[in-house]
């Protein structure tokens, strides 16, 4: 026996959620337009979505977030701390890809300094993540050690039912056993069978990377310049990607008032490392896609045992020049077996 | 819930002095204006880290903290004028209020020299990370052995804390030799001529013992790391510090890193033998 | 023969004699409908090159990369009418010389590619022309018509909502040939002329800046919106400022390489009612 949610019921949980004072988010939209937003009925959600084009990481670690405001007098300076939003939140519907993302960036914003921008939005939200039955071709959460059903980074986990009409429901953490206690009466006992979970199939072997990346003679490959010579050096991938936490603190405002910021930022553009000076350690196209994928498979994994990566393919989807990290790791796990052999 | 703790909070800092060190170059000291970021400051300071420094509505700025840990109910920073921080910084004058944040980053294991005899060698601007050290040093005087301190600028007038150089030339305790590149002596010059490398190489400090803090611009670093080799220290003997551009201090915002070395967290204070370890292409 | 395999021979000829350094041009994809820029060097690699109705890319821009045309050697490339015209614009703001770029050009009509004969960007002038008096008598699309219909208040709730999609990843500036500044005005903090920080403000201050920067010299290629990951319609603002200025000066951007910049240029008779 298992425990099963009815999508005829959704908009009822919803409605108990709502009523504790829980902001429900969803899936909404098509295409470039989709994203996680308010709903208030499940037939404003779009659980057909693949993927939503920008990612859950922008509900924890937003496009631009206000932290100080400051007024300045004659002889004293005034400021105001801007919280994050800590009502809770029901985020319906994520896929297992962001949210693992979101457990990789915990390691990033507690070292040693523990960011409660990011971690009150944590843990005042709780994710459900809905299994995918459908990859398409830019998918590789396998190729990363994780897959469709994974249940990392979430609260609750959904398995759909192979009839389309609910989904076994899979508490994982305390969290998650809290808001499905407040929809105990929607939920169901049964064995409605699920529908087998995605095949993504394996794009690279990591180790082979791993190893490869971990040469220090390939810091400075010829590599880098010629994988990346059509990179334009746009923010899409860092932006679309549902882990890369970069960012800048910018005053916006006059000598007298205004408002400190924390705005995404991205190891893409040439001014993200450039000194006043004018020295630019990574002065190069290719030496910035390089960081981006040292910092995603080498230095993150040192540091945190992890990779910065979860395979949502966003990537190589949006890139305007047909880049992405699938290409670059699938030529280096190539590179690697190659030197392994002679 | 637990109070909220924000960790891009800076101090508010009041502006005690201001002193122009040379052309573009100004020292400011800082007090702290609530006690309890006085008392963080006090607990946590060691001679090598560094701090951001802010101007509200410009932003913040990263240098090291200039003063030495033996003085820490204070900061003191010094940065050339150049950005647009650096710029709201400099035209701030005594009793205004500018932001501090931090200290952050590891320090010079000054603990480790004791009973040591130590060489200070610094270039231009980045005499305040070594002046540091210096104080923190010469403040427990008796801990040490011989103390040298090799200082060149471009020209006379780009020498900084000129008093300082005055009272370290005046002790006995303390050999001071002070250069200025070809060209950038003034007609009452009474110090060397040369490039600090070959200006070290002839004063020949003895390795034996020694514990080098070097500080510089990269090409001085290279060309001088090659003449503490000839003259025999150990990679392992000599401490530099980096810097790159920052902007939260703390291991966050992703760009200080060289290699996989984030320099706020894991640096700035590195040996000799560390920096060689990371990739040059990124330095 | 193809025109795909008519240009892959010329590009083999022209590298192999030495005569260009470099053919930028268009190879197969992650996906079969991705086409995707490519840098070919050895006459021997020139069976890669691609050329379908997919090769939309205007490639013109890549030709600024730094130091790339700086050995003063030519190099080839596949360009559109819109590419050579960018050319033009990009040799009269003096960002490069038009002798140095050897032209495989092209048009695609529907799904259909043909040749477009010539070698400098000054053999095209026929083709362009023709461009302009199309352009001259072109209706807007159904959006844009739908945005003249509009009152003023309704187009900026319109734009509003559409820039509030934005995620400053500036991939319609890097995208695009002509934002060519070696430090974007949005760079620029010494004052911050505009907000880094995309919020309703920053974004229509980001697109709205971009969308003037742009008047008289976009030549409608279209990278931008194909660059944008969130679909924002950023055609529609560069179409309407191109109309303003066909309409005003008679200008249609990159003609040939001498003429001079619509809104950096005076004339007498301008009709500049609205400065004295």
């Amino acid at each position: 026996m298992a425990t099963l949610l009815y999508l005829e019921s959704l908009s009822d949980c919803f409605a108990s959620w709502r009523k504790e004072g829980l902001t429900v988010l969803a899936p909404v939209g098509e295409g470039a337009l989709s994203g996680f937003r308010e709903v208030e009925r499940a037939e404003e959600a779009n659980f057909d979505l693949l993927i939503t084009r920008t990612t859950l990481k922008e509900l924890f670690f937003p496009r631009t977030e206000p932290m100080l405001g400051y007024r300045i007098g004659k002889r004293e300076i005034e400021t105001e701390e801007f919280m994050p939003p800590v009502e809770g939140r029901i985020i319906f519907g994520a896929r297992a890809c962001d949210s693992a993302a979101m457990a990789i960036d915990d390691a990033l914003f507690d070292w040693d300094y523990h960011d409660e921008y990011w971690f009150r939005r944590r843990e005042s939200s709780v994710v459900f993540t809905i299994a995918c039955r459908e990859p398409d071709e830019f998918c590789m959460c396998t190729s990363l050690g994780l897959s469709p059903d994974s249940a990392k980074g979430s609260d609750v986990l959904l398995r759909p039912l192979e009839a389309g009409n609910g989904w076994q429901v899979e508490p994982v953490t305390d969290r998650g056993h809290k808001a499905l206690s407040s929809i105990e009466q929607h939920l169901r006992e049964g064995s409605g069978a699920t529908a087998a979970p995605a095949e993504v199939p394996v794009k690279f072997d990591l180790e082979a990377c791993r190893s490869w990346l971990a040469n220090k003679e390939n810091f400075e490959s010829p590599f880098w310049r010629e994988i990346s010579e059509r990179c334009i050096g746009c923010g899409s991938c860092t932006y679309l990607c549902p882990t890369c936490h970069c960012f800048d603190i910018q005053d916006e405002g006059d000598t007298y008032q205004g408002i400190r910021r924390k705005n995404w930022d991205s190891c893409s553009f040439q001014l993200f490392t450039m000194h006043t000076s004018g020295h630019n350690p990574r002065a190069t196209q290719g030496a910035r896609w390089r960081q981006r994928i040292m910092h995603k498979f080498n230095y993150y994994g040192g540091k945190f045992d992890v990779d910065s990566c979860t395979g949502c393919g966003r990537c190589t989807r949006e890139c305007p020049v047909d880049m992405g990290v699938t290409e670059t790791l699938q030529t280096i796990a190539a590179k690697q077996k190659q030197s392994e052999r002679t | 819930m637990t109070p909220f703790e924000n960790i891009y909070r800076p101090a508010i800092m009041k502006i005690a002095e201001t002193r122009d060190e040379a052309p573009g170059v100004r020292t400011l000291r800082l007090e702290f204006q609530d006690p309890a970021d006085l008392q963080r400051f006090r607990e946590s300071y060691r001679t090598g880290m560094f701090g951001l420094y802010g101007v509200y509505g410009e932003g913040e700025s990263t240098f090291c903290v200039a003063s030495p840990e033996t003085r820490n109910d204070y900061v003191e920073c010094t940065f050339r004028r150049s950005g647009r921080v650096t710029t709201a910084l400099a035209s701030a004058e005594k009793g205004d209020l500018v932001t501090f944040r931090g200290p952050y980053g590891n320090r010079f294991p000054i603990e480790e020299f004791h009973g040591k005899n130590l060489l200070f060698i610094a270039g231009g601007i980045a005499l305040p990370p070594t002046r540091s050290v210096i104080w923190s040093c010469l403040d427990q005087r008796d801990r040490f052995g011989k103390v040298t301190i090799v200082y060149g600028a471009r020209t006379v007038a780009d020498l900084v804390y000129k008093e300082e150089l005055e009272e370290w030339g005046r002790r006995e305790d303390v050999e001071l030799v002070l250069t200025v590149d070809p060209g950038g002596e003034s007609p009452d010059w009474k110090h060397r001529v040369g490039f600090v490398p070959s200006v070290l190489e002839e004063a020949a400090p003895s390795a034996g013992n020694c514990v080098a803090v070097l500080c510089g611009p990269p090409i001085m670093i290279k060309f001088t790391l090659a003449s503490l080799k000839k003259l025999g220290f150990e990679e392992e003997n000599v401490y530099t510090t980096l810097e790159n551009r920052m902007k939260c201090g703390i291991g966050k915002c992703g760009r200080c890193n060289v290699g996989s070395v984030y320099i706020c967290k894991e640096g700035p204070v590195f040996t000799a033998a560390e920096v060689a370890a990371m990739p040059p292409g990124e330095l | 023969m193809s025109l795909q395999e008519h240009y892959r021979s010329q590009a083999r000829e022209l590298l192999a004699a030495g005569a260009v350094k470099m053919v930028v041009g268009y190879a197969e994809g992650t996906t079969p409908e991705r086409r995707r820029p490519v840098f070919i060097t050895e006459p021997e690699e020139c069976s890669r090159l691609v050329l379908d109705a997919r090769c939309r890319t205007n490639l013109a821009g890549y030709l600024l990369r730094e130091g790339l045309l700086s050995d003063g050697r030519e190099i080839a490339v596949y360009l559109s009418t819109e590419g050579v015209r960018t050319i033009n614009i990009l040799a009269a703001e003096s960002q490069l010389s038009s002798a140095q770029v050897r032209i495989l050009g092209f048009e695609i009509d529907r799904d259909e590619v043909k040749a477009m004969e010539g070698k400098r960007a000054a053999d095209f002038s026929e083709a362009i022309l023709a461009h302009k008096e199309r352009r001259k008598k072109q209706a807007p699309d159904e959006l844009a018509a739908k945005l003249e219909a509009m009152n003023a208040a309704e187009r900026f709730t319109f734009w509003q909502g559409e820039f509030s999609r934005c995620i400053k990843c500036y991939a319609c500036r890097q995208a695009c040939p002509m934002c060519w500044c070696r430090r974007c005005v949005v760079d620029n903090n010494q004052p911050q002329w505009v907000n880094t920080s995309s919020h309703t403000l920053g974004n229509l201050e980001w697109n709205l800046v971009r969308a003037f920067h742009l008047a008289g010299r976009c030549v409608e290629c279209g990278n931008c919106g194909r660059a944008c990951p969130v679909d924002i319609p950023l055609h529609l603002l560069n179409r309407k400022m191109t109309g303003e200025v066909l309409e005003a000066f008679d200008h249609y951007p990159g003609m040939d390489e001498h003429q001079e910049p619509a809104l950096a240029s005076f004339r007498k008779d301008d009709p500049e009612t609205f400065i004295l």
